[in-house]
């Protein structure tokens, strides 16, 4: 299962980012390898459109789930249905992600 | 003459000196170009006649698509995704630039119309209303302004423009057209900070300007800029209870003789004698 | 650490006169003016050092090399905003119409078309004991949400854990507005009882709805027309979100505007909005 969540900084230790498509990177999990790997976040200057961008990264990158603060209109509308989406704590990425395979993350929508 | 009222925030009184500018000066045409939050219609009440505005936005032909992601990396508004095995398009980003269909190889994009808000028009009393609102979740009532312009190309007597708020593109789009530029402001610093904004804008376009003060209290701190610039100042409305109370109903204030004459004289300001 | 948004969906009901006297009320120590296409905040936020100025860049506009232009005028058939004019035997690309999209660029026969870097605007960040971040947008730039996205980030590092920030919001209910509803606690809203400020107060409220946050709301000038401020807070009431207080029209509220200082506090106008401040932080506690 792939599990992505936008962060400030990189890596495992990083807190989740206030916002979804402009955050500064986001980590791509992958549960079966446990692996997680580190994406700069490539449309963080586009003044237009960027929930779009970042949903077709996730949807590219075949994630399962999404832990996320909040999500605007225009990724939820394409990623409805495909991904599941769960509301990230105030903790940092390692742990947001055990919660969530504990079942502790809330579903956001 | 074209007129158009303009303030650099909502809620210092554009709309009041707008509807009752029109209402003054007779048979003049009022357009309210402020679409995405249109008020004229609760002054100038009455059965409009309302039309679509449309924008040609792509059509995608899946069964033609290659996937090639060169529409999608093209468009410069984010307006289209190529998402696994399929371009989607979210028409409320589109500007409408054609770019995509010029783009794709094999002719897969063609265009359709989508509808992004209505143009409502009445006549009012001698009046010529027109008005626009803009669909909830579109991101631009640019397109909805220019329709409303266009059509009073038609019209030959005198037009008063209710502008939307700010000093973006979408006042550009309605005081382009205009031949004289009524600056709304409140004496207060924040009032003063706006007018500046909205004067700069009405400079850039080179139009003849005049300021109407609202809630005129007594400070004079929007007459000393205005001596300093030498502009005009056409009007002093005073902070008045009923006139507020009445405004915030949708009553046309000029309908009272006591404000008519206000009025009266800033449109023999503005437009000459013969109003 | 706690973030307040205050937003009113329609322009000139108070937001800002509320914000700075809020930041005085909370002794706030972080705060930011996102509505960028007239910030205010600054006219009254009593911090004048300017730590950090930079350009803000919009979407690249084109430029036609005119050395390398053969006027075939294929550039300006295919715009289909009439942002090309041909005066002079020259083709030009006019500023204000461009909007970027690159078609020129595209069709251009001899590549004499490139994208130039336009600043749209300007963003600031002012430090003393306190820090204040705001930004300015240009002339026709229209509106951004990624301005507004900056200035909220900008004053991230200095945030502390027990921080109450204050954010003072853009009209309107379009983009910037939802990219300044990012993170907060709370969204207190200012309406304004008038036929207009009631159904732009609704507009506004379905948009935060559809982010889920905690919304508050707050009635300014309430004695300009008492049955409207009835209508809100009965409207308010059956929608179960909170009423924080009514505040009247008073001279006070203007003459500290003006003079750039916080509202007297033996005026009616400082316990009316001190009192929708309790109210508001007991909620975000």
């Amino acid at each position: 299962m792939i599990i992505i969540l936008p962060t400030i900084t990189s890596g495992e230790k990083s807190f989740i980012s206030e916002n979804l498509g402009r955050a500064n990177f986001f980590y791509v999990y992958d549960t079966e390898k446990s692996i997680g790997e580190v994406y700069t976040n490539k449309n963080l200057e586009q003044p237009h459109g960027v929930g779009i961008k970042t949903a077709e990264f996730i949807l590219n990158h075949r994630a399962d789930v999404l832990i996320t603060p909040r999500i605007g209109d225009k990724s939820l509308d394409l990623l409805k249905g495909k991904v599941k989406i769960f509301k990230s704590t105030n903790k940092i990425v390692k742990e947001n992600i055990s919660s969530y395979l504990n079942g502790e993350l809330e579903e956001l929508i | 003459m074209k007129i158009a009222v303009l303030s650099g925030k909502g809620g210092t009184g554009k709309t009041l000196v707008s509807v009752n500018l029109a209402y003054t000066i007779n048979n003049s045409a009022y357009l309210d170009c402020d679409v995405e939050e249109p008020n004229g219609e609760l002054f100038f009440k009455g059965d409009y006649q309302v039309a679509n505005v449309e924008v040609d936005i792509p059509l995608i032909d899946h069964d033609k698509c290659i996937l090639c992601g060169k529409c999608s990396d093209f468009c410069r508004f984010n307006a289209l995704a190529l998402i696994i095995d399929k371009v989607r398009v979210f028409p409320q980003l589109c500007h409408s630039c054609g770019g995509c269909k010029i783009v794709c190889p094999v002719g897969a994009i063609s265009e359709k119309k989508k509808i992004v808000g209505v143009i409502k028009e009445l006549d009012y009393q001698g009046h010529k209303i027109i008005t626009g609102e803009m669909n909830i979740k579109e991101e631009s009532g640019v397109k909805i302004i220019e329709k409303i312009i266009e059509k009073s190309k038609e019209i030959k007597n005198h037009v008063i423009i209710d502008c939307p708020p700010g000093n973006g593109c979408s006042v550009m789009a309605s005081i382009r057209e205009s031949d004289y530029c009524v600056l709304v402001a409140e004496p207060t610093v924040f009032g003063l900070h706006n007018l500046q904004m909205v004067y700069e804008l009405s400079k850039v376009f080179n139009k003849k300007t005049g300021i109407v003060i609202n809630k005129a209290s007594g400070n004079q701190i929007i007459n000393t800029y205005a001596l300093d610039n030498k502009i005009e100042i056409l009007a002093e409305i005073p902070f008045d209870k009923k006139l507020s109370y009445s405004n915030s109903m949708g009553e046309i204030i000029t309908k009272d003789e006591k404000y008519f004459s206000v009025f009266e004289q800033l449109s023999k300001k503005i437009i000459g004698d013969n109003i | 650490m706690r973030k307040l948004l205050i937003l009113s969906g329609k322009g000139g009901t108070g937001k800002t006169t509320l914000a700075s006297n809020f930041i005085n009320f909370s002794q706030a120590r972080v705060f930011a003016d996102c509505d960028v296409e007239a910030p205010n905040l600054h006219l009254i936020s009593m911090v004048k050092n300017v730590k950090n100025r930079e350009n803000y860049y919009g979407l690249d506009k084109s430029f036609i090399n005119q050395d390398i232009c053969i006027n075939c005028g294929l550039c300006k058939d295919s715009c289909k905003f009439n942002a090309i004019s041909f005066e002079n035997n020259q083709y030009t690309i006019v500023k204000n119409l461009c909007e970027g999209c690159g078609v020129c660029n595209y069709v251009c026969p001899v590549k004499a078309i490139d994208f130039v870097k336009s600043i749209d605007g300007e963003i600031m960040l002012y430090e003393e004991d306190k820090i204040f971040s705001t930004a300015k947008l240009n002339m026709g730039s229209g509106n951004s949400g990624l301005l507004v996205t900056k200035v909220k980030q900008q004053i991230q590092d200095y945030i502390k854990p027990n921080d109450f920030v204050i954010y003072d919001g853009p009209p309107g209910i379009g983009c910037p507005v939802i990219a300044s509803m990012s993170g907060v606690d709370l969204i207190l809203l200012v309406a304004e009882p008038s036929k207009s400020g009631i159904s732009d107060l609704k507009r506004i409220i379905k948009t935060a709805n559809s982010f889920k946050l905690k919304i508050a709301v707050c009635i300014n000038k309430y004695d300009l027309n008492k049955e409207l401020t009835k209508e809100i807070i009965d409207f308010v009431h059956t929608n179960k979100y909170d009423f924080v207080g009514k505040i009247g029209y008073h001279d006070e509220i203007i003459k500290s505007i003006n003079e750039g200082r916080f509202l007297s506090n033996n005026s009616m106008a400082y316990k009316e909005v001190k009192k929708v401040f309790d109210n508001t932080i007991k909620l975000i506690l």
